[in-house]
């Protein structure tokens, strides 16, 4: 082991200036396969002279990083160089947000007051990324504020070791981060079924997703940003710009109306259930405390008195919290 | 009892940065399918598997969170959803007009480039990931999850602002965590050497009591403001953080002493000594007669601070944490220079070798899946959502590939919960096995290719 340690394994003791720096970006002498198929002569060279050196591990001589490293510019990665362990080929370590993207990010939201929506859409990161990516920024921006120290060393040396995508500057087209439409697999779509159907029929995705489940909705409408493919069908069809934009802002006009009135509706329905009662001794006003009284069914305990909905103590069921065997992990914060 | 960790004869491949861990990593090898039965190879797969994803725990939890369903997504185009309305699939099927359903679009190459499989079996141990631990680990915020789990247990984790002492904790999608930053610091970072621990101990000797308690203060309290202005004055100045107080006397005696207890002295040049010396004859004299102090002994000390600070700048000097951070001196402006040594001080209370730099063999362990988002100036992540497999793709990190659909297999077989054994059709778990068998015949068939090729894969010898 201190054999390899000492020669191929040298690559691996400090990170790879600009680079990721994998077990399969190194051939088994470890030398850079990058840099090996960028010089092909010295390539055939090597390989010409390492088989002898290759059977006896003493005689192994000292890998070429500061070779490597002298050379003014190594060749980026490729798809083979950015999988961590050589006998997985299925897993490949992915690029990470870099610094000025997630700045950017925080940017457009908080300062230039985008939705999450569209902020994901441009810059092609998922969406629960973005609000992530907002969520984290604003905590470390507090820090600034607090003059709390901030890990900068240790983030500027993770973020060399890893992929990152890019920030790109407005005449570029950003570089794509992630697939913003991912479709989950429902378990519904794992099977495969023989449906009969008329050759003349048009059998589209809305069919097929009724053949599947009758509740399941097609892809078009499972997917995250459905509002893309409308903008795309209407470039399709040659209206003008201008007008897409408008129609677009009318669509996420009508949207958010609808959400809204949703949970208008919600708060009605939790209102109406409701009954507060206010403190005589003000005069039924102004104070600071009420009561709150919510209707509760007895039939929520279902039929064996155990059904999570249930509320309160029930007679004859003992607790369980405090039994030997039962997880008191709690399940969510 | 447990065989060694970290074994040479009998090599497991653990979540750990450990440089055992990486040797055994480069002489790992595909199992042996011609001369092993199918339940050796089962009973392998599962060993090994096992002993990478979540060894910590205890099988039976295991057996309580193994899920037969497997997660995954598949990247949809929004141009092509616009295009066609998924008709064209069935287009004259029987009449001449279908066509290969894996080469819809030729003119983009290779069909199965284009369409790789989704590797299912990777994600057997998905529900792992899901642990607080685990995403520690993953997070890059320790060195292994049994470090991760240790972090967890001691209280440095919290998760959503609240401290969560339970390593199994499983974590919703939407949530966060965060571990203190001084923990994170300490294991990635690297050790101390042998002469930082020595001068360490000698400055905690020498150092007068009520030094030692304001620096172990600005050490330790997480709340203690670091003075921002005293950026643009020195370099190394910043290296322990003010005490609360307003008192800027206090501020620069604290700085002073900050600078001197960083240094060693017998590695500095004539001149840096000279002015270190005198550095060191003001701080003191200041520090004697604080209240009672000539008015010019503030700025006596400022100036002596910044010329010394100044000497000791030069890129080439060996205290100098901008050449330790692994970038060209050449490059390096002064006010990079004196932004780094701000951001990446010396600091001999600290437990990690100052100025920080991540620890040897790091590297290629390196990476931090998808289901993550991780900001690292605050050592914090958020748990997006579960970890999903696409097509050429998996988000666990796995590092071995034909063993999972044996080790998938395996557990099916006995640790479906019965729970589930009930709700679940047995006709999907048909499915399932024959997923297995599929992913089998790819994988030899993949081998034979890559034999036949001479695949980088293969070249990699042992």
């Amino acid at each position: 082991m201190f054999a390899w340690l000492k020669g191929p394994g040298e690559n691996f003791r400090r990170p790879l200036p600009d680079s990721t720096n994998y077990l399969s970006s190194y051939n088994s002498q470890g030398r850079l396969w990058r840099s090996l198929e960028s010089s092909p002569t010295l390539a055939l060279d090597e390989e010409a002279s390492d088989p002898p050196a290759e059977s006896n591990p003493e005689s192994k001589e000292n890998p070429l990083q500061s070779q490597v490293v002298s050379e003014d510019k190594l060749p980026p990665e490729d798809k083979q160089d950015l999988k961590p362990f050589p006998v997985n080929s299925d897993f490949t370590s992915q690029p990470v947000l870099s610094e000025e993207l997630r700045e950017e990010i925080y940017d457009r939201v908080v300062n230039n007051g985008k939705s999450v929506k569209i902020a994901s859409a441009e810059l092609s990161v998922d969406m629960s990324r973005v609000a992530a990516v907002v969520r984290l920024k604003t905590i470390e921006k507090d820090w600034v504020k607090k003059n709390k120290p901030l890990a900068k060393a240790y983030s500027k040396a993770i973020l060399e070791m890893l992929p990152t995508t890019p920030l790109t500057k407005f005449p570029m087209r950003p570089k794509m981060h992630e697939s913003i439409n991912d479709l989950p697999v429902h378990p519904a779509t794992t099977q495969q079924i023989f449906e009969p159907t008329s050759e003349s029929r048009s059998f589209t995705r809305i069919d097929a997703s009724k053949v599947f489940d009758p509740e399941l909705l097609p892809a078009d409408e499972r997917i995250s940003h459905p509002e893309l493919i409308e903008l795309e069908r209407e470039r399709r069809l040659g209206i003008s710009q201008e007008e897409r934009i408008m129609r677009q802002r009318e669509r996420a006009k009508k949207e958010l109306e609808r959400r809204e009135s949703k949970e208008r509706r919600r708060d009605e329905i939790e209102e109406a259930t409701l009954k507060r009662v206010l403190p005589a001794e003000r005069g039924g006003n102004g104070g600071r405390w009420e009561w709150r009284f919510r209707e509760i069914s007895v039939q929520d305990a279902g039929k064996d008195g155990r059904a999570p909905g249930g509320v309160g103590w029930r007679y004859g069921i003992p607790h369980e919290d405090r039994k030997k065997g039962h997880v008191k992990i709690p399940t969510r914060v | 009892m447990r065989r060694k960790f970290h074994g040479l004869k009998r090599p497991k491949i653990r979540q750990s940065w450990n440089k055992y861990n990486l040797y055994n990593l480069s002489r790992l090898r595909r199992q042996d399918i011609k001369t092993r039965t199918f339940f050796q190879q089962k009973w392998t797969a599962k060993a090994s598997t096992r002993a990478y994803h979540g060894e910590q725990i205890r099988e039976k939890q295991w057996q309580h969170m193994f899920r037969p369903r497997l997660a995954s997504v598949v990247p949809m185009d929004h141009r092509y959803l616009a295009q066609f309305d998924g008709s064209e699939q069935a287009l004259g099927r029987g009449s001449g007009l279908d066509v290969d359903p894996s080469a819809n679009s030729q003119r983009e190459g290779n069909s199965a480039k284009k369409n790789p499989k989704i590797p299912y079996m990777n994600m057997v141990y998905a529900p792992m990931e899901r642990r607080l631990d685990t995403a520690v680990f993953r997070a890059l915020f320790a060195s292994s999850a049994r470090q991760a789990r240790q972090f967890v247990v001691h209280g440095f984790v919290r998760v959503n602002g609240k401290k969560m002492i339970y390593p199994g904790y499983m974590l919703n999608p939407g949530d966060m965590f965060q571990v203190e930053p001084e923990r994170v610091l300490f294991a990635t970072g690297a050790p101390k050497t042998k002469r930082q621990r020595r001068s360490g101990r000698r400055k905690a000797k020498e150092a007068p009591p009520s030094s030692e308690a304001a620096s172990n203060k600005g050490a330790t309290d997480e709340d203690v403001g670091l003075d921002l202005s005293t950026l643009s004055l020195t370099e190394s100045a910043a290296a322990a953080a003010p005490p609360p107080s307003d008192d800027p006397v206090a501020a620069l005696l604290t700085r002073a002493r900050a600078t001197i207890s960083g240094i060693d002295e017998s590695s500095l040049t004539a001149k840096q000594k000279q002015a270190f010396r005198s550095l060191k004859k003001s701080a003191k004299s200041l520090h004697s007669q604080r209240n009672s102090a000539p008015a010019f002994a503030v700025p006596t000390l400022e100036a002596e601070l910044s010329n010394f600070t100044f000497l000791l700048s030069p890129p080439n000097s060996p205290s100098n944490p901008a050449s330790a951070d692994g970038q060209s001196a050449k490059e390096a402006t002064p006010e990079k220079v004196m932004q780094q040594a701000y951001e990446n001080p010396i600091d001999s209370s600290k437990p990690y070798g100052t100025p920080w730099r991540p620890r040897d063999y790091m590297s290629p362990f390196a990476f931090i899946p998808r289901y993550l988002e991780v900001n690292q100036n605050i050592c914090a992540a958020v748990y997006l959502r579960h970890p999903v497999a696409r097509p050429g793709l998996s988000e666990v990190s796995i590092s071995l590939d034909t063993y999972t659909g044996d080790a998938y297999q395996w557990l099916l077989r006995r640790y479906l919960p019965h729970s589930i054994k009930n709700r679940i059709s047995w006709h999907s778990i048909g499915i399932f096995v024959a997923v297995v068998d599929k992913c089998k015949q790819i994988s030899c068939n993949n081998l034979k290719k890559k034999l036949v090729h001479g695949n980088r894969g293969i070249l990699y010898k042992y």
